[in-house]
């Protein structure tokens, strides 16, 4: 049996360069990559991103912090970050163990794009777009046009995520993440809630609110988000969140909850965010 | 193909299949078996070793992407006459049960004193600002990439608090 091509580059051209052939499977923190092929071995061509190290790091810039394609989630919760990064730094440290906090990184939760991935929900309340790299050059796409559904992104074959892209917000920001999963730990998200406020004078001037698992791939709440601006930013703000604000959800039955206990769990959660969000100061 | 490892401050030069995993590579080609297969999907923390300081899951990475990583196992924290502080406060405090998952609770936990020391925050730090304290529901959350399903946690945590405490003092 073939074992495949394996091929680890070091500068980003040569790795573009690769992909132009196609057929090759992108590995970085591989945290997702072996677990589907314990029960079989097969074939395959790895293309290893570790050795791209110019990629892993986070930067700021005069409107939006840059992160690397190969960030890993501990390097997220280790940086000294503004206070509206709390919902993804949340977020990093329920991304399984430590053992995979040290492994996994930020570029690699997106291109799996599983809906129960826990990173999405908050990078889409940072209005995160990502930066995809080919021989023919850079393009950007908000992250709501990338992920297309379970398992399905607008990446093409040929291309690599190089970063993630987060704007400044424009006035004082506060950030939350919340996860429900069948035990504390270690577990892969029943349902994920995500928000971020700015907040001017006492009053929500913008909020981005998104949901996880509950749909192919996670949504903003654009109703909601619509009926909290201009709000007084305090805890009273969860009890204006209603069950119509959901109804884009599209919530599965599966071995982890059904349908109905995910709906309910969801505005539960976004009614904890939003409390929680609203009685910060 | 050939990869070059550094194992518990030995070379090693490993010629396998790049698909095998960095555990598989410790145990079947390089015959050091204190590195455990409990799940092999990263979700035991069985295979708990250090890569370059850092704890990870072995069952979850390439061997082949580590050329030139250091690798620490249990073997190399220590053995049967140089036990390691840790591994002496396991013993003493009745750690396990089974023993199958203690390699990895002992690798993990090594490198957990470490991030405490450096004042790194976890998810049941209240206070992300503040030095995180040693407290059950820190090293629960700490530790809780290692399943123990004998249940010895109590044990467990009572060992590795005795040994942060005896760091914070010296």
């Amino acid at each position: 049996m073939s074992e495949g091509r394996y091929l680890r580059p070091q500068r980003l051209d040569e790795a573009v360069d690769a992909l132009k052939g196609g057929g090759w499977n992108l590995v970085a923190g591989g945290t997702d990559h072996y677990p589907a092929r314990v029960v079989e071995q097969r074939p395959e061509d790895i293309l290893d991103l570790t050795g791209l190290t110019d990629l892993r790091g986070i930067g700021e810039f005069p409107d939006h912090f840059r992160i690397g394609a190969l960030t890993r989630w501990t390097d997220l919760i280790e940086a000294p970050l503004p206070g509206w990064f709390d919902g993804l730094k949340q977020a990093a440290r329920e991304v399984g163990g430590v053992q995979i906090q040290n492994r996994g990184t930020i570029a690699g939760n997106l291109c799996n794009a599983s809906p129960a991935a826990d990173g999405v929900p908050a990078l889409l309340s940072l209005d995160a777009s990502v930066e995809l790299a080919s021989a023919g050059g850079v393009r950007i796409l908000p992250l709501a046009d990338f992920i297309l559904g379970n398992r399905k992104t607008a990446r093409r074959p040929h291309e690599l995520m190089t970063a993630i892209l987060t704007p400044k917000p424009a006035r004082p920001a506060r950030a939350r993440f919340l996860k429900l999963g069948a035990r504390r730990y270690l577990v892969i998200s029943i349902v994920m809630v995500a928000g971020l406020l700015e907040v001017e004078e006492g009053r929500v001037a913008g909020a981005r609110l998104a949901v996880g698992s509950c749909s192919a791939g996670a949504q903003r709440l654009p109703a909601l988000e619509a009926a909290l601006t201009g709000q007084p930013a305090d805890a009273g703000l969860a009890m204006l969140a209603t069950p119509e604000h959901l109804a884009g959800l599209s919530p599965i039955d599966d071995i982890r909850a059904d349908a109905g206990y995910r709906r309910d769990a969801a505005l539960i959660l976004v009614r904890r965010c939003l409390a929680d969000l609203g009685g910060l100061r | 193909m050939n990869t070059d490892l550094m194992v518990n401050g030995q070379a090693q030069r490993l010629d396998a299949d790049p698909r095998t995993t960095l555990l598989d590579a410790l145990r079947n080609y390089l015959h050091l078996m204190g590195t455990k297969k409990g799940c092999d999907h990263g979700q035991c923390g069985a295979c708990t070793v250090l890569v370059n300081g850092r704890r990870i899951n072995s069952c979850l990475t390439l061997a082949c992407m580590h050329d030139g990583d250091e690798i620490v196992t249990i073997e190399g924290i220590g053995g049967p006459d140089d036990l390691s502080a840790l591994q002496q406060a396991f013993i003493a405090h009745d750690g396990f049960q089974c023993g199958y998952c203690t390699p990895g609770q002992i690798c993990s936990a090594t490198a957990m004193l470490d991030e405490i020391a450096a004042g790194w925050a976890s998810h049941a730090t209240k206070n992300v600002a503040s030095l995180p304290g040693l407290t059950v529901e820190e090293i629960s959350e700490r530790m809780s990439g290692n399943l123990c399903r004998c249940s010895a946690y109590p044990n467990i945590i009572d060992a590795i608090l005795e040994v942060a405490a005896g760091k914070e003092q010296s």
